[in-house]
């Protein structure tokens, strides 16, 4: 390199300057300017927070799998990775885009917010107004209702329940012969039903509920079904966490005494205490909920509906239904309009339920052209490959390590938890994000996954997930960040006078392997189907990323563990919670309701305890990122580029000593 | 190479209407690639579909069936060159070989020992296959006499060897309809040997020096209508048989050719310089590719490896890998040596054998049959629970190994323990590590905490 | 005549060469393969597989009675007569255990450990292979020891598991041997330590790979397969599965009722002495098969009737 040759760099937006010799990093140049750079990743590459973009001059990139190549278009670089070739201009980004870039592998929760009507909705509201009965026309109420409707809505062969018979006089009497006929259209064939009739105008207050019953957690989707548009979400732990934390558990306790209608009980409290609190805030009427649709995994479904769920468990592992019986609101205890129906979405199998079929249909996968990957993480990990043309699915148990248990310091993704880790390369130090802002109290699913995918590239732990005791570097910082636990050697995260418990925040060498046991289970999952339909990752088209896991996931650091496959990050798309997306499209459209059904009938579920396949995966997975390294190339590179950015800060190092 | 189940259900009527007993078209694709189903099950499939299928599904390895009635064999219909690919179908026919030159006692007793003989592994009874007459004296009458001695005392299939047609015809005549393996045709007897095995209907072995020859006389004989072959390419020894049999599958399968696409028969003893060597050659061949053995000396001591090689061999390679169920000693313990219980996964059993001899301290381990699933797995599937834990400890007398009465369960299933109690009244459970990693630990403090403390 | 053209394979990869011993001794070279086992059609084999056999520094206590007629009076002897006796028996190797380290076996320590090295050094010439008695804290310590004291000499010490790789290959690496890493029969584990061991940067020809032996009756199935997963892994270019195999026939078809019980046994097992060798022999050519590159025996029978069979495995000339 010709050391004589200087550059001039300017650095917008204050138009500093500096010359540097040819070939020096952009970030050194950054800091000799005199502006103080946050790089918690040590100038690894790795944590993106020293991004810029290029607007005049020459610039060298190293390889680097952190920026796309579109980014790169428009001029984006890493400044801890680019060297200047010449006079170069660039753009010092805000703070706040820097954090957003940092953070572009999150997403939010993608139930739409504004919608159209729905045209072909299962509930219908129509305003009659009747001509009061006199002496020429003195036909009977019920008759006059079904007279006015047919003509209002084209509706015969009105189905009218004693109960809304009973009422008929006295509410078209209170609202005046004005009244609101709530109809549910008849799906196929059958006949439509009066589910409600309200006096006078109230055509709008019809609301319908999209139920996801999860072995975690229960969300409801408070809708108006008039105009399509969700008034609300509410969440809340299942009651059954206990009684167990994962399907199996619940399995087994149902199987004792009165489990069964205990399990159910405690379900239908979870979810009428969300009822009653998100209309509240509303001032609504849980009365005027007039339909809902229910996902949940096959499991959940059965306890919902107080049926035995022990062939699950056992072999051939068929559950007693995959299809549900449309049931009325008070057999199952929710305490919304008694006449409202609750629809189950169908399930696949036992261990792929309506959860997974309202997934897809919320995912759209069924619709797609190219081949698609839809992953739903949670407690079970469960993975549908497929386009329009055919759907595979499959379900391994991930175990509840992402979700926070089971992990020493481990804890839901709610404020206080750690979500985000960069590690110094050299000085092992961590910078970790916490939700909320505040003091760590623990660590999140995310946190984990970046913490391991630090740790790992940062060389703190092997490729087995062995912390490496005898590392050298880190030495000078202080107190060392590898400790001994009882459970083996631990990397602290933030020390107990960091944290807001009192306690370090750490992972285990025991944390670690559960870790790896995870995604290796989730990963291998991915794998047993694509080799067993015979499927080369590289031509799936898009990864479809549903749960509530998939909102925080980084793919970068889930790549880098081996969790995703390797493939370009514009490949993923995260959607949020799509069980509720799919069940909220149900609860509007009759249309969505018979895709829904078409899809658990076209799913074709895999098997994976069938065989040793999976277990050979499993294994090989037990690696970061995997046995097979060329399965990941990108990490690879990363790899090669830690190896390298090591020798090259030795030599910097060495020259500084002298 | 079989289809993808993609690139078969691409063939078939995506209707999914389970009319073929499975849910879905796809489903039922990736049960015809593995080839564990007949296309014949779908009744809507197209015609072309089905010549494109049935292509792709003909087994490029002619299926032979040697003999009649319970103790028939049949050799053939191999789909991999290596057994972790799938599997290998049909073991691997032993035969035992005698001559006409012999005396009728001595050949009245090795039929009658190689008839009876029979050895329990596993569970599995594992026998001879066949017994081989070899007409050393070129006299149809003699061959005749022997055949009939042979077939009066074993029910046996039968191998007969001559190159004459006239001995061979002599022979068969004693034993017409229990379809004796004809050996062999070759390029200047094929006419005559395959007319006689289209008129019993026996299969026939086609012998000729090197591949080429065999071919040859491969296809006069199919031109003949005999589809039934055995292959003997003339190949004797380690070296060669190895060579050799390994081209006539790898032909078979990759290059697809017919001529070749039939099991072969081998001779270890021919060329052997002891009975030691000729038994550890025919275990080679039973790895490497022969569908018929013909041992010239049979002794049992040769015999029960020889089987057990091949039950091992012909194992589905795609089981999880399984330790056998009952209790292993680590360290030689004694009575005061704490009983641990886990699944016979082999990695749960390797991990916890590891942890505990790695702890020094001596232990009792008590493997359950899970079918091979980990502690979670097999809990999760019912596998391993109570009644099985409870089963095990009693059916391996436990209780009689040791002078204590607890038996220590992974942390992860702590929730048996009562169901363990219940089952096997006077044990106490201890709910031990989740993960092995911990077990050394928890040994030395817990367990012998506690051990002292029963004591008092 | 029909033409038959037989088609060949030809592989990306190729099997590293490991060169043991050497310096002013006797030297072994294995490895070097581009092809399955002995498919001389397809590939290179330049080195046929090695026998080594065992001997113990102590005179072991639990041995089949079959092996106690044949090396019973040199185990009194001592071990430099033992080892004598086995290269006469026709071992290309000797495979020591410093058994005595063993706690319950007296426990001794690294001045033991590098004495009876020695002393088999001094009595033999070809290259020698070091096993500590496989307990990880015992082996730790007789191994770094032995490696020390002799630097350059190019033994093989093991076992290297990935509970305590660190330690012996970093001694390995100083000292200029080779590394058995052990996993159990797992293709992924015995790759996975192979990776963690040239992490460390330990070259890939001082390595040698040993899957676990699985006896005939024992394992040998899943030993087999695992065996020829990973050699066909190597052969279609997969350097971390491209090890030489060193696998122990003699240990494992020695140690159950099949090759030790003569009495009380079922009468189709017939005589003890044939069965035990032949117990040997089968497990060892399903190995040779599977990949073999060195095989640890016991029987001076098994061993020269391997050696009869691979020297008919390597020729080409039928």
């Amino acid at each position: 390199m010709n050391s004589s040759s200087r550059c001039t760099v300017t650095l917008l937006p204050d138009k500093r300057q500096r010359m540097v010799p040819e070939g020096t990093l952009l970030q050194d140049a950054v800091r000799q300017a005199g502006i103080d750079a946050d790089i918690p990743c040590g100038g690894q590459g790795r944590c993106g927070r020293c991004l810029v973009r290029i607007e005049k001059g020459q610039v060298w990139r190293r390889p680097n799998a952190h920026l796309t190549s579109q980014q790169i278009a428009l001029g984006w670089a890493l400044s801890c990775q680019t060297e200047v070739r010449g006079d170069v201009t660039a753009l010092l980004f805000p703070e706040k885009v820097r954090e957003r870039f940092v953070v572009s592998g999150t997403a939010s929760l993608k139930v739409p917010r504004r919608v159209r009507p729905p045209r072909d909705p299962v509930i219908s509201q129509y305003l009659l107004e009747l001509p009061p009965p006199s002496l020429k026309d003195n036909l009977a109420d019920l008759e006059r209702l079904r007279r006015a409707l047919a003509s209002a809505s084209g509706v015969k062969n009105l189905e009218i329940d004693l109960s809304v018979a009973r009422g008929i006089h006295q509410t078209l009497v209170e609202g005046s012969w004005k009244a609101t006929a709530v109809v549910e259209h008849a799906l196929s064939g059958g006949s439509s039903r009066l589910v409600a009739l309200r006096p006078g105008d109230a055509v709008g207050t019809s609301l319908g509920l999209a139920i996801d019953i999860g072995t975690t957690t229960v969300k409801v989707v408070l809708v108006n079904l008039r105009s399509g548009r969700i008034i609300d979400t509410a969440s809340a732990f299942n009651r059954q966490m206990s009684c167990g934390e994962d399907v199996i558990s619940r399995i087994v306790y149902s199987q004792r005494g009165d489990g069964v209608r205990h399990l159910q009980r405690l379900v239908r409290e979870t979810i009428n205490g969300l009822i009653a609190e998100v209309c509240a805030l509303h001032e609504l009427e849980p009365e005027h909920i007039d339909h809902v649709v229910v996902a949940g995994n096959t499991i959940m479904i059965h306890l919902f509906l107080s049926m035995n769920s022990r062939p699950i468990r056992e072999e051939p592992y068929a559950p007693m239904a995959t299809s549900f019986p449309a049931v009325s609101a008070p057999e199952v205890g929710l305490r919304v309009n008694p006449r409202a129906s609750v629809y189950c979405v169908p399930a696949v199998a036992a261990y792929v339920g309506g959860d997974i079929t309202a997934g897809i249909l919320g995912s759209r996968l069924h619709q797609r052209e190219g081949l698609a990957l839809f992953m739903d993480v949670g407690t079970n990990g469960e993975i549908v490959l497929g386009n329009s043309d055919w759907m595979a699915a499959c379900a391994c148990s991930a175990g509840p390590a992402f979700e926070g248990a089971g992990v020493e310091c481990g804890m839901r993704a709610t404020n206080g938890a750690i979500e985000d880790v960069t590690i110094n390369y050299h000085t092992l130090e961590p910078k970790v994000r916490v939700i909320g802002g505040g003091a760590p109290q623990g660590i999140c699913g995310s946190g984990m996954l970046a913490a391991l995918a630090e740790m790992f590239v940062t060389g703190i732990v092997d490729k087995v997930g062995r912390v490496n005791t005898a590392i050298q570097r880190g030495q000078e910082s202080g107190r060392r960040r590898i400790v001994d636990t009882s459970h083996g050697p631990a990397y602290v995260l933030a020390w107990a006078s960091e944290s807001d418990t009192g306690q370090d925040i750490l992972l285990t060498e025991v944390d670690i392997n559960n870790l790896i046991r995870t995604k290796g289970a989730i990963y291998a999952g991915v794998g047993v189907m694509l080799r067993g339909l015979g499927i080369d990752a590289r031509d799936i088209d898009a990864v479809l990323i549903g749960g509530a896991f998939g909102q925080h996931l980084n793919v970068e650091k889930s790549i880098i563990v081996g969790l995703l496959p390797d493939l370009p990050w514009d490949k993923f798309h995260f959607l949020g919670n799509t069980a509720a997306l799919g069940a909220y499209q149900v609860l509007i459209s009759r249309r969505m309701r018979r895709k829904v059904e078409e899809i658990a009938h076209r799913v074709t579920y895999l098997e994976l305890v069938a065989d040793n396949s999976f277990m050979n995966e499993f294994i090989s997975n037990l690696f970061l990122p995997h046995t097979d390294i060329d399965e990941f190339p990108s990490v690879k590179e990363v790899l090669a580029q830690a190896s390298l950015n090591n020798t090259q800060a030795v030599a910097v190092g060495e020259r500084g000593g002298r | 190479m079989a289809l993808s189940g993609i690139a078969i259900y691409k063939l078939l009527p995506k209707t999914n209407c389970k009319d073929c007993g499975f849910p879905t078209c796809l489903a039922f694709a990736m049960k015809l690639s593995q080839q564990g189903i007949k296309l014949s099950a779908c009744p809507h499939v197209s015609e072309e579909s089905k010549q494109a299928l049935d292509a792709s599904a003909r087994p490029p390895i002619q299926l032979v069936t040697v003999g009649t009635g319970e103790r028939a064999f049949s050799v053939g219909n191999e789909v991999v060159m290596f057994r972790h690919e799938k599997t290998f179908y049909n073991p691997t026919a032993l035969a035992v070989r005698v001559k006409t030159s012999q005396s009728r006692e001595a050949i009245a007793a090795t039929v009658a020992a190689v008839d009876a003989y029979s050895v329990e592994r596993v569970g599995i009874h594992m026998r001879l296959n066949a017994i081989a007459i070899d007409d050393a004296k070129g006299d149809p009458a003699a061959f005749a006499s022997c055949v009939e001695q042979v077939s009066s005392i074993t029910k046996m299939p039968l191998i007969l060897i001559s190159k004459d047609p006239r001995v061979m015809e002599a022979g068969l005549s004693k034993v017409a309809g229990r379809r004796s393996l004809i050996y062999a045709a070759n390029s200047e007897n094929v006419a005559q040997m395959a007319a006689l095995a289209a008129k019993h209907g026996s299969p026939l072995a086609v012998q000729g020096d090197g591949l080429s020859q065999v071919a040859e006389v491969v296809e006069q004989a199919n031109k003949a209508g005999v589809e039934e072959l055995v292959l003997d390419p003339g190949a004797r020894g380690f070296g060669n048989t190895l060579n050799t049999f390994t081209q006539i599958r790898r032909l078979a399968l990759k290059s697809k050719e017919r001529l070749v696409g039939y099991p072969v028969i081998a001779f270890p003893g021919e060329g052997s310089i002891s009975p030691e060597e000729e038994a550890l050659l025919a275990s080679q061949l039973v790895i490497k590719y022969a569908g018929i053995v013909v041992l010239d000396h049979f002794a049992p001591h040769h015999a029960y490896p020889m089987l057990t090689l091949r039950q091992n061999i012909y194992t589905d390679p795609q089981k999880p890998i399984q330790v056998e169920p009952g209790v292993y000693p680590i360290r030689d313990p004694g009575r005061d040596s704490p009983v641990l219980v886990t699944t016979n996964f082999s990695l749960t059993y390797f991990s916890v054998a590891g942890e505990v001899d790695g702890s020094g301290m001596p232990a009792w381990l008590v493997i359950c049959d899970t079918d091979g699933l980990s502690v979670l797995t097999s809990w999760a599937a019912g596998k391993f629970d109570g009644a099985k834990i409870a089963k095990t400890v009693t059916t391996h007398e436990v209780g009689s190994r040791v002078d204590h009465r607890f038996l220590l369960i992974p942390g992860h299933v702590a929730v048996l323990s009562g169901e363990i109690e219940e089952e096997l009244p006077g044990w106490s459970v201890l709910v031990g590590p989740r993960e092995g990693i911990d077990i050394p630990g928890y040994l030395k403090n817990v367990w012998t905490a506690r051990l002292q403390g029963a004591k008092k | 005549m029909p033409a038959i053209l037989v088609p060949t394979e030809k592989w990306a990869g190729k099997v590293r060469e490991v060169t043991l011993g050497g310096d002013s001794r006797k030297k072994v070279v294995v490895g070097g393969e581009t092809t399955l086992p002995f498919l001389h059609f397809d590939g290179v084999i330049p080195h046929a597989p090695a026998i080594a056999i065992d001997v113990e520094d102590v005179a072991p206590q639990n041995w089949s009675p079959v092996l106690g007629a044949v090396w019973g009076d040199v185990m009194r002897e001592g071990l430099a007569a033992w080892a004598r006796k086995a290269v006469e028996a026709g071992a290309d190797m000797v495979a020591l255990t410093l058994r005595s380290a063993d706690p319950d076996m007296g426990n001794t320590g690294p001045a033991e450990a590098v004495e009876a090295v020695k002393k088999v050094l001094a009595a033999v010439d070809v290259p020698l292979i070091v096993y500590g008695p496989g307990i990880a804290a015992k082996d730790n310590e007789v191994l770094v020891a032995v490696s020390d004291a002799f630097a350059g000499k190019r033994l093989a010490l093991g076992l290297c598991e990935d509970k305590n790789y660190r330690t012996i290959v970093a001694t390995c690496m100083a000292n200029g041997h080779i590394v058995i890493a052990n996993s159990p029969i797992d293709i992924n584990l015995a790759k996975q330590l192979n990776i963690l061991i040239t992490d460390m940067d330990m070259p890939g020809d001082r390595i040698l790979m040993d899957p676990t032996t699985g006896a005939l009756g024992y394992g040998l199935e899943y030993t087999y397969s695992v065996m020829e997963r990973l050699r066909v892994a190597a052969l279609l270019g997969d350097s971390m599965t491209a090890m030489p195999m060193i696998l122990n026939p003699g240990r494992e078809g020695w140690r159950f009722k099949e090759a030790k019980t003569r009495d009380g046994v079922p009468t189709q097992w017939g005589d003890l002495e044939g069965r035990g060798i032949a117990w040997e022999t089968t497990t060892a050519i399903a190995q040779l098969q599977a990949g073999a590159d060195i095989l640890v025996m016991r029987h001076p029978k098994a061993v020269g009737l391997v050696k009869r069979a691979i020297a008919s495995l390597m020729a080409t000339n039928y």
